[in-house]
């Protein structure tokens, strides 16, 4: 009995031994790390782009830190351009620790739903990793010119998203949250795009799917508009004649009604702001002033609202998502919406409130 | 078989035994002759004289008894001037009262003898203790003589209820043990089981600890200890109270404290000298070092071998750069340094403490250093594994500080044959093994595993000494109440 139960363990690593193989059982210094995937599609065929730290090569001692190299595997799908990007490269390829992928213009404009469905299915990414669409330029392309400009593609990244954290709350362009949107099938998905400019990438605003094709680009205020309703700002500027504000806090709040079958919509924001600048030598804190300060600064912020409402309007793109606002308060009225939805959105009625304050000056003096 | 005692065959018994010493004294004027035995070097020889010979010599009573009955009585009363006296009938008590360092009176004619306690033999003085010292406290610790050691736990508890009983193991070495407890605050059965056992222990000889604590464990096969030990007189009136059982081996420099839960092991007395939120710091920080110490190099042959997607981005970029060119696997690169840290743990106890530093300095940064520049291990592995060892000394118990090592080197091998996988069934093969032992019937995990939440603030967390009203319920269930209510609240 002793021996027996002294052969279990010695059995146990056996057999845990014998499948360490299927176990991925890879050398961390074996793996290729992507950092970056850019994803393209263009004559009826997909392009990976992958970019590398040139530090994981065989030549790594000779490289600098921060260099990066790229390569290529094209296929009918992006799970065949992905096998064709591992047989092209030396060592085991993983985008395990992918933080960012990159949608072409052309991939985007054909739709997102396979590239998704490939990355969701790898068990070893990350879901938090973000996406960004590269405005009006393949990702490839994109990232040659990066690579020419001698940038170092992931870093910008890296200081791509924590720009992007100084001004929203939350990041809503991870990999989970896109999948999340696309298996929803109703809304119009937002993600940020990049545009190159002077060796920097910078995001101007959202790219709009309808469904899960790119259909345009919004511009930074309708971009700011939708940040706004969707309650996740931190940080805006804001510029009146003579003063800078920026906003430190905001809280919208969205309410949705159903009268015969007409819907409204109440848009009700509250947000603070502080001097940032002060540019007359008018007392701007005494009381009318101050009054005449904030009404200006709702008028503003109203306006950047608007323009988000009126492009969903006018384009019958629910990129406010107002369908799910209608689906959780109003379940059973909305199966009577759900199929021509994009028909309704023009009918919504918007009602926009907004209540603000300056609160603080940061002046020592004051 | 019984033997009436008898100096002729004690002598002979003896007789190749120079230090055992048999010789006749004549008492007075009847030329009455009874026999001194005792062990040179065990007693204390002036006193012996001063005290008893010289009143057998001078005392007038005694030159006028006519029987060795009369004689016996008279010094059993106070004849000679000794306090600790008594009368032994039994051969083999009083060969073992001698052997321990006793003297004795034999009268043949009665068959029995007058036994003087003047035990009396070399030993250390009471010295600060050199594992578990305080700033703010005692700086006693026990010594090899176990009287000193009863009488360092008699001093801090000055109750009628502290029972110390004596006890004997050993069938050549007859050595000493003091079972302590408090009489009605221990649990009569645990108190009863620890008897039986000693009493039962059948050994020739108990020259190390470890002869005593394999009788008093119950799960023999497991390498956590389940016995603690303390040098602190302090600490074993604290568990006293608490309602434990201190066993005291003569010629072992520490105490044993029964029952034993791992929480426990996890204790120091510098938890108590300081704020409960100091105190309660350190505590946090041992536990954390156990997870560190026991996880950390099987995490990282399991995330550098299996699943490197378990790593952040940039310490896997980091990791892969300092693997680069670097010939052996993650798993033979740790198991490889954790072995050689082994070594010269080892080699440091050997060695004379000037040299063992002079040592520790050429293993640990001259070698390892070498090891790195010759790409024959990755920076990152001697950190990982400097880290791992480190923490594994924080334990304040130096049996569970091995136990956590070896543990560590099974983990790290599950780590490397089936990655997280193998890791993660490692964990729940050890906390299944420490949540079935039972100690004296307490669980080993108590209070981790106990119903009663109040059990809980004396654990990861030190809370204030103000809700430390109940004593553990399983521990001691008679008397639960250790703490008076505060006046203020």
């Amino acid at each position: 009995m002793n021996r027996l139960k002294l052969m279990i363990p010695f059995l146990c690593l056996c057999l845990f031994g014998g499948c360490s193989h299927d176990m991925n059982r890879r050398e961390i210094d074996e793996i290729n790390f992507i950092h970056v995937l850019g994803i393209d599609y263009s004559e009826k065929e997909y392009v990976l782009t992958a970019v590398y730290s040139a530090s994981q090569g065989a030549d790594a001692e000779k490289t600098d830190a921060g260099e990066e190299k790229i390569s290529q595997g094209k296929g009918a799908t992006p799970f065949e351009a992905f096998q064709d990007l591992k047989l092209k490269n030396k060592k085991t390829v993983s985008i395990a620790n992918t933080g960012y992928f990159l949608i072409g213009d052309g991939a985007a404009r054909h739709g997102i739903e396979r590239c998704i469905d490939f990355l969701s299915r790898d068990e070893t990414v990350k879901m938090e990793s973000l996406l960004f669409v590269t405005k009006d330029i393949q990702a490839e392309d994109f990232i040659n010119q990066s690579l020419e400009n001698e940038q170092v593609i992931h870093e910008d990244l890296e200081a791509i998203e924590q720009k992007q954290h100084e001004l929203v709350t939350r990041n809503d362009n991870t990999l989970v949250n896109i999948l999340n949107e696309i298996e929803s099938n109703m809304t119009g998905i937002l993600i940020p795009y990049l545009i190159s400019e002077n060796n920097s990438f910078l995001i101007q605003g959202y790219a709009v799917f309808d469904r899960t094709a790119l259909v345009d680009y919004l511009d930074a205020e309708t971009s700011s508009g939708v940040n706004f309703m969707k309650n996740i700002v931190r940080a805006y500027p804001i510029h009146l004649e003579d003063v800078g504000l920026t906003v430190t806090g905001s809280e919208c709040k969205l309410s949705s009604e159903i009268e015969d079958t007409r819907i409204k919509v109440k848009v009700s924001l509250d947000f603070e702001t502080a001097v940032k600048e002060i540019n007359t030598d008018k007392d701007i804190f005494a009381g009318d002033e101050l009054d005449r300060l904030t009404d200006m600064q709702n008028v503003y912020i109203v306006d950047i609202i608007t323009k988000a409402v009126n492009y969903s309007v006018q384009n019958k793109i629910d990129i406010l998502q107002i369908s799910r606002l209608i689906q959780n308060r109003y379940a059973k009225k909305w199966k009577d919406y759900e199929e021509n939805w994009n028909e309704f959105i023009p009918e919504i009625q918007y009602e926009i409130a907004v209540n603000s304050r300056i609160t603080k000056s940061f002046m020592l003096n004051d | 078989m019984d033997r009436r005692i008898n100096s002729s065959y004690i002598k002979e018994l003896f007789s190749k035994s120079s230090d055992v010493e048999v010789r006749p004294i004549k008492i007075n004027q009847n030329n009455m002759v009874i026999h001194l035995f005792c062990v040179d070097g065990l007693s204390d020889q002036e006193l012996f004289d001063e005290a008893v010979l010289k009143s057998l010599k001078f005392d007038p009573y005694l030159a006028g008894c006519k029987t060795e009955r009369q004689m016996m009585d008279y010094l059993l009363e106070g004849g000679a001037y000794h306090v600790f006296t008594s009368e032994e009938s039994d051969y083999d008590l009083l060969i073992k009262s001698v052997l321990s360092g006793m003297v004795a009176l034999i009268f043949d004619a009665e068959g029995k003898a007058v036994v003087y306690d003047l035990r009396k033999f070399e030993k250390r003085s009471i010295q600060e203790p050199t594992e578990e010292n305080v700033i703010k406290g005692s700086k006693e610790s026990f010594i090899e003589a176990m009287r000193t050691n009863t009488a360092l736990i008699r001093r801090k508890i000055r109750s009628e209820n502290l029972v110390v009983e004596k006890l004997s193991v050993g069938r050549l070495s007859k050595t000493d043990i003091s079972l302590i407890y408090i009489r009605d605050i221990a649990n009569p059965d645990t108190v009863n089981k620890i008897r039986d056992i000693i009493n039962n222990i059948d050994i020739d000889n108990v020259p190390t600890a470890a002869f005593i604590e394999e009788f008093l464990i119950d799960n023999k096969n497991s390498i956590f200890p389940q016995v603690m030990y303390t040098q602190r007189p302090d600490r074993v009136s604290a568990n006293l109270s608490d309602g434990r059982v201190a066993l005291v081996v003569d010629g072992i420099p520490f105490v044993y404290i029964l029952p034993c839960q791992l929480p426990m092991l996890m204790q120091s007395p510098d938890d108590y000298a300081n704020h409960f939120l100091i105190g309660s710091a350190l505590r946090f920080i041992r536990y954390l070092s156990m997870v560190v110490t026991l996880f950390l190099p099987a995490f990282y042959i399991a995330a550098s071998t299996y699943q490197s997607q378990m790593f952040p981005v940039q310490l896997s970029l980091s990791i892969q750069a300092a693997k680069q060119n670097v010939p052996f696997s993650s798993a033979a690169e740790v198991f490889g340094l954790l072995i050689s840290f082994e070594i010269l743990i080892e080699a440091g106890l050997r060695l004379p403490q000037a040299v063992g530093t002079a040592m520790s300095i050429l293993g640990g940064l001259v070698v390892g250093q070498a090891a790195v520049e010759a790409n024959l291990i990755s920076p990152a592995v001697v950190v990982i594994v400097a880290l791992a060892g480190i923490s594994g000394f924080v334990m304040p118990n130096q049996d569970l500080s091995s136990a956590v090592r070896l543990t560590r080197f099974i983990l790290a091998v599950l780590a490397a044959v089936a990655g997280f996988f193998g890791l993660v069934i490692g964990l729940i093969v050890l906390v299944t093994h420490l949540c079935s032992i039972d100690n004296y019937g307490t669980a080993y995990m108590s209070p981790f595993v106990d119903v009663e939440e109040r059990n809980i603030k004396d654990t990861i967390f030190r809370f204030p000494v103000r809700y430390f009203k109940k004593r553990p319920d399983d521990i001691a269930y008679i008397n639960k109440t250790k703490q008076g209510e505060d006046k203020d609240e």
